[in-house]
């Protein structure tokens, strides 16, 4: 009984320890609900955000294309190489490896290594052979990851207006930094599984975004042309700096904008702040003479005077509110357009202070200076005008003539674009468009921003035919073309010596700017030439400069000749006689003749009001259709002369009246685009180089030697695109 | 005596419970040790298990009660071990808790000084004819389970040291423990919180209580636990097969003390659920044959190892939810670690020893 008794107490107390036992087991299944069904998505969030890192993966960078569509700036893929320290049992003699390869300082990088303990850098973008043979030493914890790395196949074409990249591909100056926005793209993200002790394992996420492409109106061509013939005139002239812009009067498109000095924006050794500098569009300079087109323009506008009316330079020397002023060469009685032609001082301050303060100064602002053109490009100077009430006594005689006055030379050649384009200031433009990154040929249209007019076209026509002037008859001879009319304005500028602030002796601002055809022009070209050493006139090393380029240009744009090619031996004598300075017969007998009839019919073509029907069909062909140098009409001066043998080919009289309002631009991207190289013959790795280099993806099947390939070579692709290539033994 | 003993009636079901569970573990020591230094853990914790087996039948095939009537021998012998530990013992990460024997392996002798224990409890209080417990008994049975604790305790392994309290409450517990005795435990641990409190170092506090305050300090004390609730919350209700707080190495020692969260990771609720069944189910089955022993000795010998399978089960798992302060609790038979599946698999052999000879008496 007791036993039994015993036995049931123990039996309770069993009931009672399983009990509790099956309470405790069911706290705990309550707790597994909780952890595992209702907080699951907290904990699933905590558990991925301590296993997972992301890291932004950089999109490929926009293409910029010149107007034409061929690759000014786009990005290749490389490798670059980074090392986890952790992972290195010897990091000094790792570091000292790589370093003797890349030649960077191995102290330095020891030291970088030293303080990132999961990742550092050890060569960012290196050129191929590097990276392989850093590849070849096959180290243990030294890896590799694909980044973009800009690549300028031009090297230094239109390096400034380019400009370059960071090592982290973001732009620095020129569109690179001014598009910035557009060119980079949208970063994609690389979700990275880390343990607890932060070794980790990479997967791609999201794919990042392409950059959009970036269209300038540069023509690669005439970019080409202007930087040749500016290293060539500074090589000449051994000047300190030179800039040359080729502008489309009517549209204001920058076809080609030149620097020098100049770098290869592919070797950032070379970048240097003075090279960098976009003299074009940040360089302040007093313009000198070329301003005397503003003084006299206004005054033809204002009706105060006419080409012919006769001004007293009194013989080199004028006193104006108890100053005397001296011309750099005594000019007796001339008329205006002589004192433009020969660029008499006291003839534009003559002219000037019949003008009046006021109206000088309402003419400086409407002709663009002392604000930005509104070019799309970083660090552009507004320039330096003076408001009226801050002039001196004397300020209205400096400034006639150019001086007390700062201008970029953007500025200049948009002030002779004004007079080329019929009296309408356009903003200059050197992005057509941005475009989304896609294979298929797109048309880009653009309409040219606020224009306005600063002259009636009767006043334009007469500057026209006075700047024409200079050329044939005054300072500018060294800019007469071949089989074309040409007008424009000298100007040669003393430097101001920082250090005593006076006029310089010795430093001087070459320039000239102009445009040509005169009746119908098709470009503008602005040449200044920094601080020449020996001759230092406008006329005698800017004019030269112009001459070269813009005869290239124009026969590179098919433009028709309007005045008639001379036979080759009238030619050379035409020539010796310009360089004999022969001022009495400054140009051949025809030439004057052609131009004569060229100048009645201009000034006829001031009076036409401006309306695009009246320009006939075969007008149409001669008319320069401004922003469809693309679309050119196949019309040479071989066809032409024939078809209009009575007057000179190009030189009908309404064909300037037609003024562009918009134009196109056609962006053939099949026809740029990377040229397939030929892989036949290589090897696999050789094969693969060179897609990576050429920007292609390269699909090999097979091993050895290439023997098909598809596309085949010199096709075009757009970057990026799959090359499949037949590898046989 | 020998020949009502047969193999028939051996608690063949308790074992495919048993070896389930084993199953179970095998497969998550593999899956959490892969591409680690502990890579092939699993196959090691194989031949454990086959080795527990082949010990589990020797021991079933000796008379208990011949066990019984030695076990002051054995008792001797364990202190002796425990001084040997003491005096010999390999130190390793701070504690003195191995003895390396000759051949490469280490002998734990905490462990199996726990099984000794149950003998001698069970031993002790079956031979207590009385319905309740004399303050004498009470005293002497406190100090055979508090002396070789102590010796425990000062290794130091808090957590070894632990799983012998359940010997003693359950003894006492069975044995006719009277309510103001029952009183006098509580007051005596009680009283000796504080104690206890000053003596431990202030790391050990920190692991304590970082339990109740886990997001205090997240990097240190409260990582653990935290790595661990994480683990079990993000396997929701059918697990992540990726299992990436176990494979990427979040989650500590994933193999031994928290292969439940591991396992709790990669199966989900459902999974950590049926293990908890599994366990249930062994534990009552294991309750059952102590209600059939042949005598009290018998049903204190498998109470005993009740009592510390379920304390086991119970602190390991609650700390794996958090319930528990993190006191390196091993969950039997899913862990890995030679010492605790021999442990196992020999008291076993003493359960089916007991079951065998149900029909002796």
């Amino acid at each position: 009984m007791a036993a039994s008794t015993d036995r049931n107490r123990t039996h309770l107390r069993l009931y009672l320890l399983g009990g509790i036992l099956v309470l405790w087991c069911l706290a705990i299944c309550l707790r597994l609900v909780w952890l595992q069904i209702f907080q699951y998505g907290q904990f699933e969030q905590r558990a991925q955000r301590q296993q997972q890192r992301t890291t932004e993966v950089a999109a490929k960078r926009g293409i910029i294309y010149d107007r034409s569509g061929h690759e000014l700036a786009m990005s290749i893929s490389v490798d670059s190489v980074f090392a986890v320290p952790t992972e290195i049992h010897d990091l000094g003699q790792t570091v000292s490896l790589i370093a003797g390869i890349t030649k960077a300082d191995p102290r330095e990088l020891l030291a970088r290594c030293k303080a990132g303990r999961t990742f550092c850098w050890v060569a960012r973008k290196p050129d191929a052979e590097t990276a392989d043979r850093i590849r070849a030493l096959n180290l243990r914890g030294i890896y590799f990851q694909k980044e973009s790395k800009r690549f300028y196949p031009k090297r230094d074409l239109a390096a400034q207006v380019l400009g370059y990249v960071g090592m982290d591909d973001e732009g620095l100056s020129g569109i690179e930094r001014e598009y910035d926005d557009q060119l980079r793209g949208k970063p994609g993200r690389l979700l990275i599984s880390v343990d607890a002790r932060k070794k980790w394992f990479g997967s791609v996420e999201k794919q990042p975004e392409p950059g959009e492409n970036v269209v300038l109106t540069v023509d690669q061509q005439i970019q080409y042309i202007a930087e040749r013939e500016l290293k060539a005139a500074m090589q000449q002239t051994h000047a300190e700096s030179g800039t040359v812009i080729v502008e489309n009067p009517h549209t204001g498109e920058i076809l080609a904008l030149a620097n020098w000095p100049t770098f290869n924006p592919n070797l950032s050794r070379e970048i240097t702040p003075e090279r960098l500098k976009n003299h074009a569009v940040s360089d302040v300079y007093e313009p000198g003479s070329t301003f005397k087109v503003v003084t006299i323009s206004a005054a033809l506008n204002e009706n105060l005077t006419n080409p012919d009316e006769k001004f007293d330079c009194q013989m080199g020397s004028i006193v104006i509110n108890g100053r005397r002023i001296h011309d750099w060469h005594p000019f007796g009685v001339m008329p205006v357009s002589d004192i433009l032609a020969h660029s008499s001082d006291v003839g534009a301050i003559k002219i000037a202070l019949r003008l009046g303060e006021e109206r000088l100064y309402n003419y400086i602002r409407a002709f663009g200076f002392g604000q930005q053109t509104g070019i799309e490009l970083p660090g552009e100077t507004r320039g330096m005008t003076k408001p009226v009430n801050r002039w001196s006594k004397v300020s209205i005689g400096a400034i006639s003539m150019g001086q007390e006055i700062g201008v970029s030379p953007l500025q200049l050649a948009a002030m002779v674009s004004t007079i080329a384009n019929d009296g309408v200031w356009t903003p200059a433009r050197i992005v057509a468009a941005t475009i989304q990154p896609q294979s298929t040929p797109q048309t880009i249209a653009f309409h040219p921003a606020q224009e306005r007019r600063v002259l009636s076209p009767l006043s334009a026509a007469e500057m026209k035919q006075m700047m024409q002037g200079v050329v044939l008859r005054g300072t500018g001879r060294k800019a007469i073309l071949e089989g074309y009319s040409s007008a424009g304005k000298t100007g040669t500028a003393q430097k101001v010596d920082p250090a005593t602030h006076t006029y310089s002796r010795t430093k001087y601002i070459a320039s000239f700017a102009g445009f040509a055809p005169v009746n119908n022009p098709v470009i503008t070209v602005g040449v200044i030439l920094d601080s020449p050493v020996g001759g230092h006139h406008g006329g005698e090393v800017g004019a030269p400069v112009f001459n070269r380029i813009a005869q290239q240009v124009l026969e590179y744009l098919h433009t028709p000749h309007d005045v008639e090619l001379p036979p080759n031996r009238q030619l050379l004598l035409a020539r010796q006689r310009v360089k004999q300075q022969d001022l009495e017969e400054g140009s051949p007998d025809h030439l004057g003749e052609t131009l004569d009839a060229a100048d009645a019919s201009a000034a006829d073509a001031g009076s036409i009001p401006l309306a695009p029907s009246q320009s006939t069909p075969e007008v149409a062909g001669n008319a320069v259709i401004p922003a469809g140098l693309r679309e050119r009409v196949p019309s040479s001066s071989d066809e032409e002369k024939p078809a209009a043998p009575a007057t000179t080919a190009g030189r009908t009289p309404d064909a300037p009246a037609h003024l562009p309002s918009s134009g196109t631009v056609v962006l053939d991207v099949e026809q740029g685009g990377v040229v397939v190289p030929s892989f036949l013959g290589k090897s696999v790795r050789t094969a693969i180089e060179m897609a990576e280099e050429s920007g292609l993806d390269l699909e090999a099947i097979g091993s050895g030697t290439a023997r098909e390939q598809s596309p085949a070579p010199g096709a075009h692709l757009p970057p990026g695109s799959r090359v499949t290539v037949k590898f046989e033994r | 005596m020998s020949r009502y003993v047969s193999f028939r009636d051996f608690d063949w079901l308790l074992l495919v419970f048993v070896l389930l569970i084993c199953a179970l573990g095998v497969v998550e020591i593999r899956s959490a040790t892969a591409h680690t230094k502990f890579a092939g853990a699993h196959i090691k914790q194989l031949y454990w298990i086959a080795g527990g087996l082949a010990g589990m039948f020797l021991m079933s095939l000796i008379n208990y009660q011949v066990l019984l009537d030695r076990v002051h021998w054995f008792y001797i012998a364990a202190i002796a071990s425990l001084i040997t530990v003491m005096i010999f013992g390999q130190k390793y990460l701070g504690a003195r808790r191995w003895i390396k024997m000759p051949g490469g392996a280490h002998f734990q002798p905490s462990e199996w000084v726990k099984l000794i224990l149950i003998l001698a409890v069970a031993k002790y209080f079956a031979d207590l004819h009385q319905k309740e417990l004399s303050w004498g008994d009470f005293v002497k049975a406190g100090a055979m389970v508090g002396v070789p604790m102590l010796m425990v305790l000062v290794q130091p392994d808090l957590g070894t040291a632990l799983t012998y309290i359940p010997i003693a409450v359950m003894g006492l517990f069975l044995g006719g423990l009277r309510a103001k005795q029952g009183l006098a435990v509580v007051l005596l641990a009680g009283s000796m919180m504080p104690l206890a409190w000053h003596v431990l170092k202030p790391y050990q506090r920190d692991r304590l209580t970082a339990f109740l305050e886990p997001e205090a300090d997240p990097q240190h004390t409260g990582y653990q636990v935290i790595q661990s609730l994480i683990a079990v919350g993000s396997g929701g209700l059918w697990g992540s097969s990726a299992g990436s707080q176990t494979h990427l190495a979040f989650l500590p020692v994933p193999q031994t003390d928290f292969i439940f969260a591991a396992f709790a990771e990669e199966h989900g609720f459902v999974g950590a659920l049926g293990v908890m069944l599994l366990y249930f189910i062994v534990l009552m089955r294991l309750t059952q044959n102590a209600q059939t022993a042949p005598d009290r000795a018998g049903t204190f010998v498998v109470m005993g190892l009740v009592a510390v399978l379920s304390f086991h089960v119970l602190v390991n798992v609650g700390m794996v939810v958090g319930f528990m302060p993190v006191t390196g609790i091993p969950l039997p038979l899913m862990s890995y670690g030679g010492s605790s599946v021999l442990f196992m698999f020999l008291a076993l052999g003493i359960v089916m020893n007991v079951r065998m000879r149900r029909f002796v008496n």
